[in-house]
């Protein structure tokens, strides 16, 4: 007889997203999915299917991690002040030796491609988030007179998306003094 | 000595292609010897194990493959057009597989492994030097250019990573934006 399940889904989808986020979907296999949710992979093959495991893992990080984090963000009100607490919190994440890992989604976007149509729509929702998040700052900060042309809010908004994922590469080879003054000149192009 | 029957870039070739796919740990030596055709003792033997493979596969990528695009930065002309020619020559759909094998190796095992780390580090280096040379050659101060390196390496990284899932048209118009603020006070 199968295993029952000893907790909730949710539970199950908290344990799966840590080993996702490790090796990613195609480096984790059904047996390691399996020993670290705490099932038998037969449970994974017949009830969930990684692939479900793996969308619900990606759904649990941007309900749990990035969403909140932008909503932070959007919220803020001290313009670019706000946006560079905002990085040098992500730079802080990153260098964490607890929990040594770069964005998921980021990870997801490298890995997967164009492989799955319900990947990329999640993603380009979580790009959306984002950009419209940033263009709510630099909004703020055009108020506060520290951006001059209002018109350049968008191709700012554009210049920033990039951070997030030149910071997922470089945090592993640069030091962290490096990425902080790299967040510093990163902002002073905003003008 | 043996005389060796299969031919050493070839299988580091295959191998380019099922890490890219399938990333280092999505893929076992066992997928390597099917697409290879090499057994298992001749690759041990040549590469000593799958970290062998991979570390060999960068330099190939990097001598077959970087080469023809990092002279890019070496032609003379118009500073944000040749920046942009050179970004685009990796992300442009006419490569077998878009994007750079060394970011793409770098997403998955720079964190984990110290040798992937050093490689991957050594590469972006000799990218960021030679945009360096670039913006000097183009009039810019050692002092500025040694801060705007940096900055062209980023959108080096963002481009090769994030660029990969989006439009043609999306992906040269974030390149654009990036050059045009990065360079702004610059023209």
């Amino acid at each position: 007889m199968a295993r029952e399940l000893s907790y909730s889904y949710n539970q199950l989808i908290e344990k799966a997203q840590e080993i996702f986020w490790i090796h990613g979907f195609k480096g984790t296999s059904v047996k390691e999915l399996a020993e670290h949710v705490g099932v038998s992979t037969s449970t994974i093959y017949n009830k969930y299917s990684k692939e479900m495991l793996f969308m619900d893992s990606l759904d649990y990080y941007t309900s749990n991690y990035s969403d909140p984090f932008l909503m932070q963000l959007r919220e803020s009100t001290e313009g670019l002040e706000s946006l560079k607490a905002f990085f040098f919190a992500i730079i802080e994440a990153l260098l964490n030796k607890s929990f040594p890992k770069s964005c998921l989604m980021v990870n997801t976007v490298v890995e997967m491609r164009n492989e799955n149509r319900d990947i990329i729509n999640i993603y380009e929702n979580y790009f959306r988030t984002l950009t419209d998040s940033y263009k709510v700052v630099l909004s703020k900060a055009f108020a506060l007179g520290q951006i001059k042309d209002e018109k350049s809010i968008d191709t700012y908004a554009e210049f920033l998306l990039g951070i997030i994922f030149s910071l997922s590469i470089l945090y592993k080879i640069k030091p962290k003094e490096e990425l902080q003054a790299y967040i510093y000149e990163q902002l002073d192009f905003i003008q | 000595m043996r005389y060796k029957e299969y031919n050493v870039n070839s299988v580091l070739e295959k191998s380019i292609k099922l890490f890219w796919e399938n990333g280092f740990r999505g893929c076992s030596i066992n997928e390597i010897v099917n697409v290879t055709g090499v057994n298992r003792f001749s690759l041990y033997h040549e590469f000593e194990n799958k970290e062998g493979i991979l570390y060999a596969s960068l330099n190939l990528y990097r001598d077959r493959y970087c080469q023809e695009k990092l002279d890019y930065l070496k032609k003379e002309g118009d500073l944000p057009d040749i920046l942009k020619e050179f970004y685009i020559s990796f992300i442009d759909e006419s490569n077998a597989i878009p994007g750079c094998y060394f970011i793409h190796i770098a997403t998955e095992l720079a964190d984990k492994d110290e040798k992937i780390r050093t490689i991957v580090d050594t590469y972006l280096s000799e990218v960021e030097s030679m945009i360096n040379t670039l913006l000097q050659r183009n009039g810019i101060s050692s002092e500025s250019s040694s801060f705007l390196k940096r900055h062209l390496l980023g959108l080096y990284c963002t481009a090769m990573s994030f660029c990969l899932i989006h439009t043609k048209e999306q992906r040269e118009k974030h390149v654009d934006t990036g050059i045009k603020v990065i360079l702004k006070n610059y023209g």
